[in-house]
């Protein structure tokens, strides 16, 4: 892999995009001026990082500086429910989805170590061990014996997924009804507009990838609004395993649509406050979105949905 | 003549996933024309055609095995027959062939009475059934019926076709021989389908045969570019060939490989050649020094493989014609919804056949100058890399097959299919 020179540090890109999540939060709309001061205040931060968060997010066209008054928003926040995809990636991040990818490909085992990885992505020790700590803090890998890293089960195989579904049913609709639930108003009203620009759009043009983001926000977004911080984390953790490369390959385009018009009345319902309504809704989606295709099938014999082991 | 407005069709395909998917091409044709596609679905294949928004109606089973009891099944199905699948086509009649009819002879046997009830409670304008076998619930159903031969052009005997699941050519000295051996195998299930029959007032078939044609409508998947010269033409009234039968599916994005340059190619055995880990990972070894990009289905059995080379991508399952859409190359089993499908897009395949049909459209492929076939068992590293990196050079065949794609895009089989079915509803 590459060095390169000019990347951003990741501590400033981490910070531009909670830049942006504070002014999103607080309705900040363009034109907006983004003091300094306040802005490190909001994300408990001193100035010099935030300065230099600010400069990126300018280079990037997000935010405009103006001599006599400072920094401003030049976006509209509502219109773009993250700007990440706008921000470069460190090498790190690189990194760690390359690694990602060719984990879920089986190009790695199950184990890594430090030594094997620097030598598969021609990679510096430091960038190695950033991007195995940052996988680490999102509970994709946890540290093993020695200088080794364990993947952590993932959502792609038949059973790990049936796992996942029952886990989500068990506390996505409980953060809906658990007391003090709030909808994030400007990110709803965001999504809501995504979805149904990708519904519109023809089989042929249908973007898998956009699904796989709408679809993370919208169950991320119900997970944020939950006032029980310990079901929110708990979501929070294991809605990023859909993240990872690979979870919604095999679903076919019919259902994917179908899912964002379940997610646009469940939205509906969240708006108008009926909450049981959405909660009970969103259990049908959740049973619905379960992948039934059997894994082995063949005249003659009862088709196969579970695993089996590997033939001899 | 009027037509009712929005008939209902009853697909009933076998439970495989080449018969399931083909209908539901014929299905979304279907529905475009207006109709009311619904699907009957074995056990275990409910889900499958509600992804693709048709309603399902499973047939009911009196003794539904428990997920363990069905994957000691598969289990002990796999172990069992594995080692058949090396096997030429003759020495497969008494080892795969024969149990596997009795199977479907059981099939068929346990559906009668709740495929009975089911069509009494649909009242279909028509069914059309996509299997090996028949259920005399559907010619009792009071509609028409349509016969979908969803396997090699081979399932319709004729003295010029060659003999079904022999993989011979039609004028093989050997033809007689498997004739013998395989109306020899097939008795046992054979006879007990022809009582089963009678018991249910349908008249015996002739020794070897378990489905009749319809009188209605029989439908040929089977593209021009590998059709045969039968020796008794078959009635253009009642039978239609199909351009293939490809339903339409999502659009695919090439993965990023770490290895990523050269020509594209699709691997993908069926969910049953998934379970071949052993025979895949060999292949594995060969695509790893070549100068190509693999996509590989291994169907739910990716986790026993390690180490994967960085121009190879393994999954579970693919929107396969959108992956052949954009591939060089297709290696298959010879399952004629695959064979299909790479003609479809124009392109080349390679078969390694298993086990049934795929015997006939791997000869079928070398006949006929769209792709080329090698044994199962018997190859080594070389052949494998011969066979690839030739059909990957060979552009007159590349510019051939693209020409009757072009051709085959012009009469889509769905459509076709979907238009010989609705011309059989009655005012």
């Amino acid at each position: 892999m590459q060095a390169a020179a000019r990347r951003p540090r990741t501590n400033h890109l981490d910070l531009a995009q909670r830049i942006l999540d504070v002014a999103r939060q607080r309705g900040f709309e363009p034109g907006a001026r983004l003091p300094e001061q306040q802005i490190a205040s909001l994300c408990n931060v001193s100035r010099t990082p935030v300065r230099a968060a600010l400069g990126l997010l300018a280079e990037r066209g997000v935010v405009r500086w103006e001599a006599d008054s400072g920094y401003h928003l030049a976006i509209d926040l509502t219109a773009q429910a993250s700007v990440a995809t706008e921000l470069p990636a460190t090498e790190e991040d690189e990194l760690a989805e390359a690694i990602l990818r060719d984990r879920s490909a089986r190009r790695l085992d199950q184990t890594v170590t430090v030594a094997g990885l620097m030598r598969r992505y021609s990679a510096e020790r430091k960038t190695v061990l950033k991007a195995l700590n940052k996988l680490t803090e999102e509970n994709l890998l946890d540290r093993a014996p020695g200088q080794s890293w364990l993947f952590r089960r993932t959502p792609d195989d038949p059973e790990a997924q049936g796992d996942s579904y029952e886990f989500r049913l068990l506390l996505e609709p409980a953060a809906i009804l658990t007391p003090g639930f709030r909808l994030d108003g400007a990110r709803a009203a965001t999504l809501r507009q995504s979805m149904e620009a990708l519904v519109a759009l023809p089989d042929a043009a249908f973007d898998t990838r956009e699904f796989q983001r709408l679809d993370i926000d919208f169950h991320g977004m119900l997970a944020e609004g939950c006032a029980n911080r310990f079901v929110a984390d708990a979501l929070a953790d294991h809605l990023r395993l859909r993240r990872l490369p690979g979870i919604y390959t095999g679903v076919n385009v019919f259902r994917l649509r179908q899912s964002l018009r379940e997610h646009l009345v469940i939205l509906d319902h969240l708006e108008s406050l009926q909450y049981e309504v959405a909660a009970d809704l969103l259990r049908i989606h959740l049973r619905l979105s379960r992948n039934q295709r059997p894994q082995a099938a063949s005249r003659g014999a009862p088709a196969l949905f579970g695993m089996i082991s590997r033939p001899d | 003549m009027t037509r009712k407005a929005s008939p209902t069709i009853a697909l009933f395909p076998e439970a495989s996933f080449g018969a399931a998917l083909n209908c539901v091409g014929i299905a979304q044709a279907l529905r475009a024309k207006g109709a009311r596609p619904v699907f009957i679905c074995h056990a275990g294949f409910s889900g499958v055609f509600a992804d693709y928004g048709f309603q399902e109606y499973q047939l009911p089973t009196d003794e539904p095995l428990s997920d363990s009891e069905r994957q000691s099944y598969w289990q002990a199905f796999v172990r069992r027959h594995l080692p058949h699948f090396r096997l030429s086509p003759v020495d497969q009649l008494e080892t795969y062939v024969a149990p596997t009819w009795q199977a479907i002879v059981d099939t068929a046997v346990n559906a009668e009475a709740p495929l009975r009830q089911l069509l009494a409670r649909l009242k279909p304008d028509a069914v059309v059934l996509d299997n090996v076998i028949m259920f005399p619930a559907i010619a009792a159903a009071g509609c028409p019926w349509v016969r979908v031969v969803s396997c090699a052009e081979t399932e319709l005997p004729d003295t010029n076709v060659p003999p079904y699941l022999s993989g011979l050519g039609a004028d093989d000295p050997q033809r007689a021989a498997f004739e013998a051996r395989y109306l020899s195998a097939s008795a046992p299930a054979h006879d007990r389908f022809n009582r089963f029959r009678a018991d249910a007032g349908l008249a015996p078939l002739p020794k070897g045969q378990f489905l009749e044609t319809s009188p209605d409508l029989n439908l040929l998947l089977t593209p021009s570019i590998v059709r045969r010269e039968r020796a008794e033409p078959l009635d253009p009234m009642r039978f239609v060939y199909l351009e293939g039968c490809v339903r339409s599916e999502g659009p695919f994005e090439v993965p990023v490989f770490p290895r990523n340059g050269g020509p594209l190619v699709y691997v993908s055995f069926g969910s049953l050649g998934a379970m071949d880990v052993g025979l895949i990972e060999r292949m594995l070894s060969v695509f790893d020094r070549l100068p190509a990009r693999f996509i590989v289905n291994v169907g739910g059995l990716r986790d026993a493989y390690r180490a994967v080379p960085d121009n190879v991508y393994l999954d579970a399952w693919f929107p396969q014609p959108s992956v052949v859409a954009k591939s060089d190359l297709f290696i298959h089993h010879g399952g004629n919804n695959s064979f299909c499908e790479a003609l479809r897009f124009g392109v080349p395949s390679l078969i390694m056949p298993y086990c049934w049909d795929g015997h006939d459209n791997a000869r079928r492929a070398g006949e006929t100058g769209v792709g080329d076939h090698i044994g199962r068992d018997a190859w080594t590293e070389g052949v494998l890399e011969k066979a690839i990196l030739g059909l990957l050079a060979d552009d007159a065949m590349r510019a051939r097959l693209k020409d009757n794609a072009a051709q085959m895009a012009l009469k889509p089989g769905t459509d076709v299919a979907a238009q010989a079915i609705l011309s059989l509803i009655r005012t």
